[in-house]
């Protein structure tokens, strides 16, 4: 029971500071103009009932539940009593009681209607919320249906044509299984990585000081092992750098972004990953000299698959799409900023950055 | 391997379990099956496998407790195969007294390399203390000469610092496996530093200067993020 009423309480009655704070402070501009109307004009009366129905009005619209607008009706009607007593006057005996009570239905009404608009815009965000999951699981169900066909036709053949396959072809047919399934894993790697940081309210990550040159070598010595004949130059400052970040996210990104350059870079035979600090920030660039990107592709390029897909068809197996996105998703929790462009001599670049320190916010 | 070595593989993914199996048999192990926690407490104790590849998520008992069981009892390598990405896990089971874990998925040559490593030092344990502080550790470039209390690349002295030299020589004692931050800083500092990795990191930061050619792409010690240091195992 108390704790039924303690719910109803915070649901229609909340308190808090800055709800205060905003009542308070425009009650005491509406108070001031009150005061400094009645000294210059005259017959001041009508000004006086109409700004104070109009400090009731914003404190209910502005503020959460019923509390403060009920809290400034009665204020203004104490004001007209005993500080206005020349309004007072006007009012006939039955004129103040009337005025009180209009007053504060007022509030009421309006404090309804600014719950119910509540309600409402919530309502929709969480519409589209859901559709935006929606787009995003129908293209990663059909992203992944690709390679399982590949890999499951692959591994049918083998069987069934046991004896007919040369070692070669059967070779050729198990490391193309070998790359879908690798294909695969990166494609859920990343998507546990945005159900760990979807959503505005979850953003929160834990961020521990890292040494930025072992979060470097890792996601380097992992992409060597995937790639090893392709030539990469890593380049990281020589002063020890410890940076406030989720190293597995951040290593993540690295790893997306270098294989990224490998299977969306045509051409590209040498690959750079430079880190560098730029005033407050560390800033890491990944770089190829292929063919880089597209120009009607640039602008969507973090946008996610789904936008992407309604574009040109850019690529048919498109982990670029969540890949990259999953990227901007990871930097943009570390309060980060990133970027892509082609660079002048050809190539892509890809470029983030991270604060080295993390912002004291409440 | 001149002699067959038995490994216990608990897993309850039939086809994980089944590839796991060609691989280590075709590589001369004698494989034992187990599909829960509690069958493989049994087949540990009426076999003594040499090593075990132990799942974390085991569908009766928690991968953790299977390693505290087995552990009352036995010295018997523990490698830990684990899907999940939480360095937590790795670092409650390396403590509970696993030897080294591998992360799903892994490639064969990894898994391998793993347990070769895990049956060299289990073979090493009874000797650590003494044979080992004396003789050379080589692998690539890199010599440490215990004798001498000090370590070369390419023939040349690198001047370690004595804690930077304490920390390299830990490492390359158990050169091969993954030594938690936790443990590299209680050997090195005792326990009453605590568990703050600053000083190791920073101790690691120098040894890389002094170690590799360039800090990024080490060639000797790499980082297992939020877990500890590996060694690159001696030739």
């Amino acid at each position: 029971m108390k704790e039924k009423l303690l719910k109803l309480q915070k649901k229609y009655f909340p308190v808090s500071l800055m709800d205060t704070l905003l009542t308070v402070g425009i009650f005491a501009v509406v108070i001031l103009i009150c005061f400094l109307l009645t000294r210059w004009v005259k017959n001041n009366h009508l000004f006086i009932s109409i700004l104070l129905i109009a400090a009731v009005f914003l404190v209910a619209r502005y503020t959460k539940g019923y509390l403060y607008g009920i809290i400034t009706a009665g204020l203004g009607t104490v004001a007209v009593r005993f500080v206005f007593s020349d309004l007072y006057r006007q009012l006939t005996q039955a004129g103040f009681p009337l005025a009180t009570l209009s007053v504060v239905a007022l509030a009421v009404l309006t404090s309804t209607l600014t719950i119910q608009m509540r309600h409402y815009t919530h309502m929709r965000r969480e519409a589209d919320r859901e559709k935006i999951r929606g787009n995003l699981l129908r293209a990663i169900s059909h992203d992944l249906r690709t390679p399982l066909t590949s890999i499951l036709g692959a591994a049918s053949a083998i069987i069934e044509n046991d004896k007919v396959l040369s070692r070669e072809s059967r070779l050729k047919l198990l490391s193309e299984v070998r790359e879908d399934a690798q294909w695969l894993i990166r494609m859920v790697e990343n998507l546990l990585t945005v159900t760990r940081i979807d959503g505005e309210r979850n953003m929160k990550i834990i961020k521990t000081d890292e040494a930025v040159e072992e979060v470097v070598s890792e996601a380097v010595s992992k992409f060597k092992k995937r790639f090893p004949d392709h030539r990469l130059d890593v380049l990281v400052p020589q002063e020890l750098l410890l940076i406030p970040m989720d190293a597995v996210l951040i290593e993540q990104v690295l790893i997306n972004l270098l294989e990224n350059a490998v299977t969306h870079g045509k051409g590209a035979t040498l690959i750079s990953l430079l880190v560098y600090v730029q005033g407050k920030n560390a800033v890491f660039e990944v770089a190829d000299n292929g063919a880089g990107i597209p120009e009607q592709v640039l602008p969507y390029i973090f946008d996610g698959l789904y936008k992407q897909r309604s574009e040109a068809k850019y690529e048919a197996k498109n982990n670029m799409g969540i890949g990259l996105s999953v990227c901007a998703t990871i930097i943009k929790a570390h309060n980060g900023y990133m970027m892509a462009e082609n660079r002048e001599g050809g190539g892509a670049l890809f470029r983030f950055t991270i604060p080295l320190e993390v912002k004291r916010k409440k | 391997m001149s002699q067959t070595h038995t490994v216990l593989v608990v897993e309850d993914e039939h086809n994980i379990a089944s590839f796991m199996t060609t691989v280590l048999t075709a590589n001369e192990f004698h494989v034992l099956k187990a599909k829960t926690g509690a069958e493989a407490l049994a087949l540990n104790a009426s076999y003594n496998p040499d090593v075990i590849l132990l799942d974390l998520g085991l569908p009766d008992i928690d991968g953790q407790k299977v390693i505290k069981s087995i552990r009352e009892s036995s010295d018997v390598p523990i490698i830990v195969l684990t899907a999940r990405t939480h360095e937590r896990d790795k670092v409650a089971a390396l403590d509970l007294g696993a030897d080294d874990y591998v992360t799903k998925p892994f490639g064969t040559s990894e898994l391998l390399a793993r347990i070769r490593t895990a049956l060299r030092h289990a073979k090493n344990r009874g000797r650590k203390d003494s044979a080992l502080q004396i003789g050379i550790y080589r692998a690539k470039g890199l010599t440490i000469n215990y004798e001498k209390r000090r370590a070369y690349v390419d023939g040349k002295d690198i001047h370690l610092t004595q804690t930077e030299y304490n920390i390299v020589s830990l490492l390359s004692h158990y050169a091969g496996r993954v030594l938690t931050y936790d443990y590299i800083i209680r050997n090195i500092w005792g326990p009453l530093v605590g568990n703050d990795n600053q000083i190791l990191r920073v101790n690691m930061a120098n040894i890389r200067r002094k170690l590799e050619k360039n800090p990024a792409e080490p060639e000797y010690i790499f980082t297992e993020m939020g877990v500890g240091y590996r060694m690159l195992e001696s030739d």
